[in-house]
């Protein structure tokens, strides 16, 4: 027996001294950078969605746009683009492009040429030409585009020699530069489509990605990773990290959890409570930049009772936005009093689009003869920027709805098939949200209340208003700065008279990382950069020689 | 023995027949179009429509469509993932190791520490060590794996800093699977980082693999004692005994032998409990396998993905269960006799 028991505690022991030497052997870990995301990107191509996940693992690694916005100066600044030239009657932009740039090599495509006009020429044709042999591709669409009139903006695209191309519009656009900086507006191989067009394997073009960003797709696993690895022959400074890997953890939690035992670098999108949680750990800092976005309650105004403005006004009169500013994101937000961000240019304070009032409420419910409403309330399943917990801000507005004695029930899929779901049109309301895409205070309305955007999944509200097409046309047809503030105070007014939908917040854009991650850097208008230099800091200098 | 082998593959086959019915009557109650269930093709064109019609029998009687039903399964057409368009069978095929993996530690560590330590548990005569063993044991075997589960991660990830908690390897090791289990494939590599990342791999296995063994683990644990206590008595170990040998030689050549034949027994009976465990573990873990790829499917209404994940799941634990018990019959000399006497 004795024996028996001092074998044991010998195997136990070296057991023990196993493990112990298996933890102390030095560990190599390969220079990279993992960051946790929050979810699936729906295509490797920017051009064909407008959610912020996919924006993020594609315009700032993959891909260029010709030119790029800086946040700092407030400009558009060179990228692919090295000089333009817009016309006196302001209709035709003239860019020169730059040279000895190199598309990605991947085991698919060898590039033979480097980056010409043709690129250019086929990345935007692709969008406005329905008979391009691309167009049709893409099952989605353009959204963005689409939601912007793109292809009705552009009269035609010429390409004028190897390295100058020059963009024809049909009406004078003061956000024609800020759109082509924005995150949808990158630039495809047009070799690397004849390539597949030969192979009859179009699709990839989408889902096998060729660009010239910093980092080249090598590997996605759908709710695993996506593994890119540096692109060597990258045309501006080579970024720090041969690796980047996007760790995709949904759960807001998890990624917290990531960061903290080191399996992630940088997080995503925290909730406003985890700020403590990062705060007590010094090995972790927090990133911040004021947001350029808005979180909103859109009502689908095309499905009564809906349609009736006093019903709308009265639902949004019920709802206590300073609660769900407390509850749901702690600080990291300011009220929104229309749809413009304090930070847009076009900005003015104005007085609190509507208060918080029941007893209005109901008298307005009463007033339009609407008894024993019930809703749906549809709340996103994962965080955004703008709303970082959409069903704890449904809770809250449910709990504000039932003391005017409104029933709302409140609605959740997993995020690829609420999207799905969105875009049929049969929600009564749903919590949901815009990021700016350029510095332009347009891209607030146009592609979400216009009724060019109705065709697009974009204009939640399935709003259509003659009167704001009107003054949207106006300010984007002049360059006047003080005339389009002026015009986009107008746009606010009807807003706020017709309220299609009721918005609560501008949130601040955040992420978690470890101290030593210099190179990672947000950007204001979606999208997060791993490339370590701001973005242009080099080309600034040639800034002088525009215009 | 020829014969009982036959019966018991008659017996998976026949369980698996059974298991094929109600899935394909399930799928035809999604409340979905069934071309879309049974294939996963969301918006297929006209000629996809063909194919399906043509596949699946959909335009004869139901007993036709079964068939067809059969035979595009069998042939390991499991449909195409509604939401990553790749195949079911090949996402099954990256999945199902790592599960495999996980289970097979932590089977190993349940089994290779609950035995000892259920034979020391009956050989004591300290009360205290007794008592104290039981009591572990029985405070283990009620422990909900999920709150067990968050708490090592919450302990030993996320306050202690000592341990990874998801995923099964550091996303910066870039390891090709050849094998798709990470243990092996981490050392077949190439890669100069080959060690370290098979360390990396050992310590993201250590909390997932303890959290699930422990179940199995006071299982064995408390069957092994129970039932070396009733073998000690026996009068052939009495016997042993008195011809004097040694304690040590009695418990491992005449009593665990006997012993093991119920623990094997209750593993087998257990292997449902424990598959669903698994399966919880994988989701706190962020495990990528079978369980965890099965329920972000019900998430997101893939369901392609819930056939391919229930029918796989299922059919291991009918071929496990069915494993274990010609093992158990192949070890005990008792049922071995009956099966004899009823050849």
């Amino acid at each position: 027996m004795r024996m028996l028991l001092k074998r044991l505690s010998n195997y136990a022991m070296l057991t023990a001294i196993g493990w112990l030497l298996v933890g102390c052997g030095p560990r190599l870990i390969p220079l990279g950078i993992v960051y946790c995301s929050e979810g699936n990107p729906e295509s490797f191509n920017p051009q064909l969605v407008t959610s912020g996940t996919t924006v993020d693992a594609t315009s700032q690694q993959i891909y260029n746009r010709l030119v790029n916005y800086d946040a700092k100066s407030g400009q558009i600044i060179p990228s692919l683009a090295t000089l333009w030239y817009i016309s006196d009657n302001e209709l035709t932009y003239t860019f020169t492009l730059r040279k000895g740039v190199s598309f990605h090599q991947s085991k698919d495509f060898t590039p033979t040429r480097q980056f010409n006009a043709d690129d250019v020429l086929f990345s935007f044709n692709r969008i406005i030409d329905i008979d391009h042999p691309y167009h049709q591709v893409s099952k989605t669409g353009y959204p963005f585009f689409q939601s912007i009139g793109f292809d009705k903006q552009i009269n035609l695209i010429e390409k004028i020699s190897d390295h100058k191309i020059a963009f024809h519009l049909n009406s004078k656009d003061a956000s024609f530069l800020s759109n082509l900086a924005s995150g949808f507006a990158i630039v495809l191989s047009e070799e690397y489509s004849q390539v597949l067009s030969k192979r009859n394997e179009k699709e990839k073009i989408d889902r096998s990605p060729i660009g010239t960003g910093p980092f080249k797709l090598i590997k996605y696993v759908k709710n695993g990773y996506i593994r890119y690895h540096r692109n060597e022959q990258y045309w501006r400074t080579l970024p720090k990290s041969e690796m980047l890997v996007f760790d995709i953890t949904p759960k807001s939690t998890s990624r917290l959890e990531k960061l903290i035992t080191g399996d992630c670098s940088v997080s995503a999108l925290p909730k406003a409570g985890e700020l403590e949680v990062v705060l007590a750990h010094d090995e972790l800092v927090i990133d911040s930049q004021p947001g350029f976005n808005v979180a909103f309650w859109v009502f689908n105004t095309q499905k009564p009772p809906f349609d009736d403005v006093r019903v709308r006004r009265a639902l949004a009169h019920a709802v206590d936005r300073e609660s769900i500013l407390r509850a749901v994101y702690q600080k990291t937000a300011v009220k929104a009093t229309g749809l413009l961000p304090p930070m847009s240019w076009a900005y003015s304070e104005n007085k609190p689009i509507i208060h918080y009032d029941p007893q209005e409420a109901r008298r307005l419910l009463k007033e339009a003869k609407v008894v024993d409403l019930s809703l749906d309330i549809w709340a996103m399943p994962v965080a955004r920027i703008y709303n970082p917990n959409a069903l704890k801000t449904a809770e809250l507005i449910q709990a504000d709805l039932s003391n005017i004695g409104v029933d709302a029930h409140i609605v959740s899929y997993d995020w690829s098939v609420f999207n799905q779901k969105l875009s049929q049109y049969n929600y009564d309301s749903v919590l949901i949200g815009w990021t700016a895409d350029n510095s332009d205070p347009d891209n607030f309305f146009t592609p979400i209340l216009s009724c060019s955007s109705m065709s697009t999944s974009s204009n939640r509200a399935h709003w259509c208003h003659p009167d704001l097409d009107l003054i949207l046309a106006q300010a984007r047809a002049t360059t006047h700065t003080q005339e389009r503030k002026k015009l986009y105070q107008a746009a606010e007014a009807i807003f706020a008279s017709q309220l299609p939908m009721l918005p609560l917040a501008h949130a601040t854009k955040l992420a978690f990382k470890h101290k030593g991650m210099t190179e990672v850097t947000l950007t204001p208008f979606g999208g997060i950069s791993f490339t370590g230099t701001e973005i242009n800091q080099v080309e600034n200098k040639q800034q002088k020689d525009i215009r | 023995m020829t014969r009982y082998l036959i019966r018991r593959l008659n017996l998976f086959l026949a369980t698996s027949l059974v298991l094929f019915a109600v899935l394909f009557i399930v799928t035809n109650q999604f409340p979905v179009e069934q071309g879309f269930a049974l294939t996963g093709i969301l918006s297929p064109s006209a000629q996809q429509i063909a194919q399906i019609n043509a596949d699946f029998n959909l335009n004869s009687d139901s007993f036709d469509q079964f068939i067809a039903y059969l035979h595009q399964r069998l042939s390991g057409d499991l449909g195409i993932s509604a939401t990553s368009h790749r195949p079911v069978a090949e996402e099954l095929a990256s999945v199902l190791p790592a599960s495999f993996e996980l289970a097979s530690v932590a089977a190993t560590l349940a089994i290779a520490l609950g035995l000892p330590l259920g034979v020391l548990a009956s050989l004591s005569r300290h009360k205290i060590t007794q008592h104290t063993i039981m009591a572990i044991t029985l405070t283990g075997y009620s422990i909900p794996v999920f709150w067990l589960g968050l708490t090592l991660s919450l302990w030993f990830g996320v306050q202690l800093g000592w341990l990874p908690i998801s995923g099964r390897l550091n996303l910066l090791y870039e390891i090709e699977p050849i094998t798709g289990l990470i243990l092996i494939d981490t050392l077949m590599s190439h890669s100069p980082y080959s060690v370290s990342a098979f360390i990396d791999a050992i310590l993201h296995l250590i909390l997932p693999a303890i959290t699930l063994a422990v179940l199995p683990f006071t299982v064995v644990v408390r069957i092994t004692r129970s039932t070396m206590i009733t073998i000690m008595d026996q009068t052939y170990i009495k016997a042993a005994e008195a011809r004097g040998l040694h304690t040590y030689r009695i418990v491992l050549r005449h009593a665990l032998p006997n012993a093991l034949i119920p623990v094997i027994k209750s593993l087998g009976l257990m292997l449902g409990a424990f598959v669903s465990y698994a399966m919880i573990v994988e989701v706190i873990f962020s495990w990528p396998g079978v369980g965890n790829w099965l329920v972000s499917g019900i998430y997101q209404r893939d369901y392609t993905v819930i056939q391919g994940g229930v029918l796989a799941v299922a059919l291991s634990i009918i071929f496990l269960s069915i494993m274990i018990e010609v093992l158990h019959t192949a070890i005990n000399p008792l049922s071995r006799k009956e099966l004899y006497d009823s050849n």
